[in-house]
């Protein structure tokens, strides 16, 4: 092979490679935008359907389930809620904007992950302010279809409504309080009950509890300030 | 392969039939019997293989005169790669509802040997025209094996087609665990080799009684 070929074999890979490359930079520059908000906009309708009452779902903080990003956050209900026309400074139109007074948690909303039989399964977790569980809802796994992927079914998903800590336990057969695993799926079961929903809810409990007596010293601190 | 001369409907027979990805090659099980315990999950694999096997043939031929024909594997993997990227990135963005249900097996095309194979055999040595006949046939191939192995799999493993129930029961669960797939795949690739053995047969024994008429 002599250099002339070599550059030839060099020129032609990097004619295409950087035609391509720029192909695809241009649809990424224009899709990408477009699915950013679309995918924010999915993921604020899932939080709204576990707490459908609630006026604002706010992310509060960040947490990592079997080395997994996930957020959890805090449903509130506004006291009042005041609309201002606000003028948009880019487009000169007014547009309306809710102002939220008085707003007070009426529980929380947890992202989770379980470790499944073939896959880690993120969920969603909604508890009440006293952390009973008021709904779960499964986003994504890949357990075995037919067997695993019943997990996804109403019937399970319901089995979930008012558990606490202590009751989020799988029991194969029957039980009156406790979650009931899903025949053939024992694994898959105890992954979303014992491993993604309640790691979710103790991790709430701790730190909601937590930064919720912080806040309660701080302001004994500042009555202590006062009254000196 | 050299150029061809067949016909653009003998070209599409051939992906459809006589080289049929599944049943003849045995190229691209691995994704396939991941995908196909649902008639629905076949069906949406088996169309999103025909759009991309067409358009990467497509491009392959189009460019296949400025392809330095010793790095044409790179070439062949940034086309197929750069495709599957775009379809993924558009869906993501303008089709969102068809994405949820095939963005999946979008991306799994990546790892697809039949697509490479096409464009190494037949695109990058043929015309534009005959190049699109030809992805059109293996892709069409590949949706009809999709269908057939997935219309079993999801009627004996879940009692159901396209998620509907049709009989009650306990149904053959091994069917749409990865095992069955083997099992599906083997089994009507058997029962395929065994109509063509009679069909040969069959064939041979007329062409006697033809020579023997005559």
């Amino acid at each position: 092979m002599t250099a002339k070929d070599i550059a030839k074999i060099t020129v032609n890979l990097i004619v295409i490679y950087v035609i391509g490359g720029l192909i695809l930079a241009f649809v990424y520059a224009k899709a990408s935008p477009i699915m950013f908000i679309k995918a924010k906009e999915e993921k604020e309708a899932a939080l709204k359907t576990m707490m459908p009452d609630a006026d604002k779902i706010e992310a509060i903080g960040k947490w990592e389930p079997h080395h997994k990003h996930a957020e959890y956050y805090a449903a509130r209900k506004c006291g009042e809620v005041k609309v201002h026309s606000v003028k948009d400074e880019k487009t000169g139109k007014m547009r309306e904007e809710k102002e939220c007074i008085n707003p007070r948690d009426m529980g929380y909303v947890v992202e989770s992950f379980g470790k499944g039989y073939s896959s880690y399964i993120n969920l969603l977790v909604s508890v009440d302010n006293n952390f009973t569980v008021k709904k779960i809802n499964i986003l994504h796994h890949a357990e075995t279809p037919g067997l695993g992927d019943e997990i996804e079914k109403d019937y399970f998903l319901k089995k979930f409504e008012g558990k606490t800590l202590d009751t989020l336990v799988v029991i194969k057969g029957e039980t009156a309080d406790k979650v009931e695993a899903i025949s053939g799926a024992t694994i898959s079961s105890r992954a979303v009950t014992e491993d993604g929903v309640k790691n979710g809810v103790k991790m709430l409990m701790e730190k909601i509890s937590v930064s919720g007596e912080e806040k309660k010293e701080e302001q004994g601190k500042e009555q202590d300030h006062g009254s000196h | 392969m050299a150029h061809t001369n067949k016909s653009n409907w003998e070209l599409i027979k051939n992906g459809m039939f006589s080289e049929n990805t599944i049943f003849r090659m045995a190229i691209s099980l691995c994704p396939s019997i991941a995908v196909t315990n649902s008639l629905k999950n076949g069906f949406f694999m088996g169309v999103s293989v025909i759009f991309v096997q067409t358009m990467v043939n497509l491009t392959v031929s189009l460019i296949r005169n400025f392809i330095n024909p010793k790095i044409r594997i790179p070439i062949f993997m940034m086309i197929i790669a750069g495709y599957v990227s775009l379809i993924d990135m558009s869906m993501a963005a303008f089709a969102r509802p068809v994405y949820k249900q095939i963005g999946l097996y979008i991306q799994l095309i990546v790892a697809f040997a039949s697509i490479f194979a096409r464009a190494e055999v037949f695109a990058v040595k043929n015309k534009i025209i005959p190049s699109i006949a030809d992805g059109l046939g293996m892709g069409i191939g590949f949706f009809l094996a999709m269908m057939i192995i997935s219309f079993f799999r999801e009627l004996l493993g879940r009692g159901a087609l396209w998620g509907i129930p049709i009989v009650s029961g306990n149904p053959l669960l091994i069917m749409i665990l990865p095992a069955g797939g083997f099992f599906a795949v083997g089994l009507l690739m058997g029962f395929f080799n065994w109509v063509d053995a009679k069909m040969a047969e069959r064939k041979a024994a007329q062409e006697t009684t033809e020579k023997q008429a005559a």
